[in-house]
């Protein structure tokens, strides 16, 4: 949507272009080619590396190309390989699942952390940072150290089960376990950056309405779900597209705690497509994993911005 | 939104980049530039070392061999194949790089590795045999043998001890008469890594020897591994594994000794161990608590140990300075240089790595029962198909039967897709 700026001393708004008359929308204006010369760059650098690349997974997607460089055209058959492998069904189910705990896990870990630090006000700054922290860590330091903590005989999970006279779980031995697990630790590494878009949603909420809320007798609850929540409503949107697009692209947790193991139960779409490409060198089919995965979470990102995202 | 969007296309594009980018590389036609350029790893544990070691080795090639210039160039292990491959498919790649048996049908099969009988040839008869069939592929050569590595027992004396066990068991008999008694000294009985990042050639597969069985057919066109002997050899991890005689930690381990039950003391002994890992331990347990032993016995005593080669680029501008480059490190004096500075044993019977003390001894004996694996250019796929049978055996969800004959049939259906 082409939008233009008001004139200095005017009302300051945004307007859309479409309230012009044709000749003026048609017309780039002098501060408008500045702008575009300013995005130019980015532009290009977005079109070279991003579709570009992509453009030659949807041909490579359609061959059969050899390490060597030779490559046959088979138009979709790689993609009829995909609807009968057995291992590709598994892979998706384990990433939807995968999906299906981490999103809710990861904004509500995010949202009620937020909420804690907006109440706070006594060093913020500093617990903003004490939860930040792992965002900036390393995925595979943070699930080295979570298989660690997982450990089924001297983990310190099973450490403090044992002081309970519980356990001991093998956490990632158990197909019924190790997804939720493995989402624990990416939950806990990543929260962070969810955190601080939703702190900062939070602190944009003029306190205005909440007080005229107050003062019309709604509890905390009330202001929450009434005020709070639909004012926070663009944010949890954006949010929720980043954590699901986030869970289907998983892979180096699970590389690094499980193999993708017990019986392939932590074997994403992603480690199948790295697989493919890296370790068999089917760079077609690999190609053809990814496009998939990137059609499946298109379809679903548009589907949550029907649900929660609506432009009101 | 655009965030959005360009995190969506982050996958693909990772993939697309290293695929199509590669792939744009230069294939123009070779020309002599006396310039070598050789990818190693990191062949000498001790990473300085390794660097002192293979800049002196550059040093005295182009003493010998005026004109040519050779640069050694650093590769960690990790992800190898990855980065071969992405070199290999834009045509380009080192001239001579450092492959293993396993390694080498799939880049031959994509044309990436050219021929190096006439290397050898000359010196053919004073090489292992099975060191110079495990390099072949298709009747020809296509690397030369510089080293040859050994996997054997290891066990924990303090942990048998413990257990009132004098003599270290050596076969799969003695280990399921060890179990009940080092269980009730607290202590798991034989390390095993099950993760399917985890070589089965440093797992199953020894144990599947062992008992006389084969991954592949004779042909290499079936999988082998159900047979009885297959089955033989996964009901002895299974029964291990059930009765506690694995640790658990073993579905996730891969084959890294320090951060396995072996290396942590849990368990009395390991069976696919390296002389590194042996060295690693003795730091930690003490070198009185470190006994070596011979492969373990089956069937039949097999121990997997495979020949480390130097391969040609096929893409290579300037292959007979490459071939030069071999033919100096296949001397003699070259192999007991490069298998005294890395712990490697020599895969030429005429020259012998002396050995530093009764460890390196023992690792040394344990060559005659070296096997180097069934090289097959589908070996890597099967082995991510039967590692997770093999897990399902494990924690219970299939007999053994039932998980290699579920393994068979897939890696018969992948073997019948090979082009």
């Amino acid at each position: 949507m082409t939008t233009t700026l008001d004139p200095p001393g005017g009302t300051g708004g945004v307007r859309p272009a479409g309230r012009l008359s044709g000749r003026r929308a048609g017309r780039l204006s002098g501060r408008s080619r500045a702008g575009l010369l300013f995005v130019a760059p980015m532009l290009v650098l977005f079109i070279v590396f991003r579709f570009v690349p992509v453009a030659g997974a949807v041909l490579l997607s359609l061959t059969d190309y050899r390490l060597s460089g030779q490559w046959s055209f088979i138009a979709v058959e790689n993609y009829t390989r995909l609807l009968s492998d057995k291992m590709f069904h598994e892979s998706l189910a384990v990433t939807l699942t995968y999906t299906v705990i981490f999103v809710p896990l990861t904004v509500l870990l995010s949202l009620g952390t937020a909420l804690l630090l907006h109440q706070v006000v006594w060093r913020r700054g500093f617990f903003r940072g004490v939860f930040f922290l792992p965002y900036v860590t390393s995925i595979v330091l943070a699930a080295v150290i979570w298989k660690w903590i997982y450990d089924a005989e001297s983990g310190l999970l099973n450490g403090i089960l044992g002081v309970l006279s519980l356990g001991p779980v093998d956490f990632l031995g158990r197909a019924e376990l190790v997804l939720p697990s493995i989402a624990v630790t990416s939950a806990w590494k990543g929260f962070g950056y969810s955190m601080l878009i939703l702190l900062a949603g939070l602190q944009s909420i003029p306190r205005s309405y909440l007080e005229a809320a107050m003062i019309d007798g709604a509890d905390s609850w009330q202001r929450f779900r009434y005020v709070t929540l639909p004012q926070l409503r663009p944010v949890l949107f954006f949010v929720l597209v980043i954590e699901t697009i986030q869970a289907f692209q998983v892979f180096d947790a699970m590389y690094v705690m499980t193999g993708g193991g017990p019986v392939r139960s932590s074997y994403s779409l992603v480690y199948m497509l790295y697989d493919s490409g890296f370790k068999y060198f089917d760079f077609g089919y690999a190609s053809a994993i990814g496009l998939v995965l990137f059609a499946i979470v298109l379809v679903v990102s548009l589907v949550q911005r029907r649900l929660v995202g609506r432009d009101d | 939104m655009k965030t959005s969007v360009s995190r969506i296309l982050a996958p693909l594009t990772a993939f697309a980049v290293a695929a199509t980018l590669a792939a744009c590389g230069d294939s123009s036609e070779s020309s002599s530039t006396g310039s070598v350029t050789v990818w190693m790893y990191p062949v000498i544990a001790d990473e300085q070392a390794n660097t002192a070691y293979w800049a002196q080795v550059e040093k005295d090639f182009e003493a010998a061999n005026s004109g040519t210039d050779l640069k050694v160039e650093q590769q960690p292990w990790a992800n190898r194949d990855q980065k071969l491959a992405a070199a290999f498919s834009g045509g380009k790649g080192p001239d001579v790089l450092l492959l293993g048996p396993d390694q080498i049908p799939q880049y031959v099969k994509n044309g990436s590795l050219a021929p190096v009988d006439k290397v050898v040839e000359p010196v053919k008869s004073s090489f292992l045999p099975g060191a110079l069939t495990a390099l072949t592929t298709d009747g020809k050569l296509y690397a030369a043998p510089i080293y040859h590595t050994i996997t054997t027992t290891l066990y924990n004396k303090k942990l048998l001890d413990k257990a009132g066990i004098t003599t270290p068991p050596q076969t799969w008999d003695e280990i399921k008469a060890a179990a009940p008694k080092l269980k009730a000294a607290g202590v798991a009985t034989l390390d095993y890594s099950a993760s399917p990042e985890a070589t089965l050639n440093l797992n199953f597969y020894p144990l599947l020897w062992q008992a006389g069985g084969s991954v592949f057919s004779a042909d290499g066109k079936k999988a082998a591994f159900n047979e009885p002997a297959g089955v033989e050899a996964l009901t002895f991890l299974t029964s291990l594994y059930s009765e506690g005689a694995i640790p658990k930690s073993g579905l996730t381990n891969g084959n890294v000794i320090a951060d396995q039950a072996l290396g942590k003391q849990q368990v009395a002994m390991g069976f696919t161990n390296t002389p590194a890992d042996a060295k690693t331990v003795t730091t930690t347990w003490g070198a009185g608590n470190v006994v070596v032993g011979m492969p373990l016995e089956g069937k039949k005593r097999v121990g997997f140990g495979l020949p480390g080669g130097l391969a040609v680029n096929a893409a290579s501008k300037n292959i007979e300075a490459a071939e030069k480059f071999l033919t100096f490190m296949i001397e003699p004096k070259q192999v007991v240089a490069l298998g005294t500075a890395s712990g490697f044993l020599s895969p030429r019977t005429d020259a012998k790595v002396p050995a530093k003390d009764a460890q390196a001894e023992k690792f040394a004996d344990a060559l005659q029962y070296a096997f180097p694996g069934e090289p097959n250019p589908a070996a890597r796929q099967v082995m991510s198909l039967l590692a997770a049978e093999i897990q399902a055996a494990l924690t219970g969800k299939k007999t053994p039967q039932q998980a290699l004959d579920d393994g068979a049939k897939a890696a018969d259906d992948l073997l019948s897709r090979q082009r």
